[in-house]
């Protein structure tokens, strides 16, 4: 799920990005960057299985 | 490097990463093989590295735009290389299918790095910076639109496929079908 999320923030920032102010654009690029940096520690710490 | 060919540049740019994007959906609908969470993050960032373009072609060439992808292309390659290293054991048949005699991962983190080149290249170019006078078609003109919206699109069909993939629940490590659509049968 977070994935979707994540796919639907990159398109939105960048229909702002497109279409809308730019420091929004940028701001929400941003937020969306750390959004998948948070989720890729998360992934980070799972249990390896073999 | 004047504004107008900076312009055509960063166009270019969102071409590739169109190109990328339609490479993994190739591999997802011709091949059967489904993106791991891994390799939708990578998908993602590949996405992220858009916007930097996609502000250069509208608002003009500035070196926030270029540090924008720049960070996108280091947290791609570092998820990337994560990838690669999880694979990296002999024996490891590595996930999916080999390309050129690289898996999708590998050429990634391949895609990742030249991205990380190109963009400290171009920021080298300091002229495409100053306001040189010439009247530029607005937004780009066609072909950088095209260029936009087609980025735009593949990003969007993600979110769908993603889902459909997905679910609502966490996505599978291995995944092997569409949760969405296991449901709905």
């Amino acid at each position: 799920m977070e994935f979707t999320v994540l796919f639907l923030a990159t398109a939105i920032v960048m229909l702002i990005a497109w279409r809308g102010r730019r420091p929004l654009a940028l701001g929400l690029f941003g937020v969306v960057l750390i959004a998948c940096i948070a989720t890729y520690l998360h992934h980070a710490t799972d249990t390896l299985s073999f | 490097m004047t504004q107008a060919r900076a312009i055509t540049l960063n166009a270019l740019s969102l071409y590739a990463v169109a190109l990328v994007l339609a490479a993994a959906y190739a591999a997802q609908f011709i091949l059967h093989e489904l993106p791991c969470p891994l390799c939708l993050l990578q998908r993602i960032l590949f996405a992220a590295l858009a916007v930097g373009p996609i502000l250069n072609v509208r608002f003009g060439p500035c070196p926030s735009h270029y540090a924008m992808s720049l960070l996108a292309a280091v947290a791609g390659a570092v998820a990337s290389t994560r990838q690669v290293l999880l694979h990296i054991l002999p024996g490891d048949a590595g996930y999916g299918s080999a390309l050129l005699g690289y898996h999708y991962y590998t050429w990634a983190l391949i895609g990742f790095m030249t991205a990380i080149v190109l963009l400290a290249a171009i920021l080298l170019l300091d002229r495409q910076f100053e306001e040189d006078g010439v009247v530029l078609p607005a937004t780009g003109g066609a072909f950088a639109q095209i260029a936009v919206w087609l980025v735009i699109a593949l990003t969007a069909a993600n979110v769908v496929t993603t889902l459909l993939e997905c679910g609502f629940g966490a996505c599978a490590d291995n995944p092997v079908g569409y949760e969405l659509l296991k449901h709905a049968a």
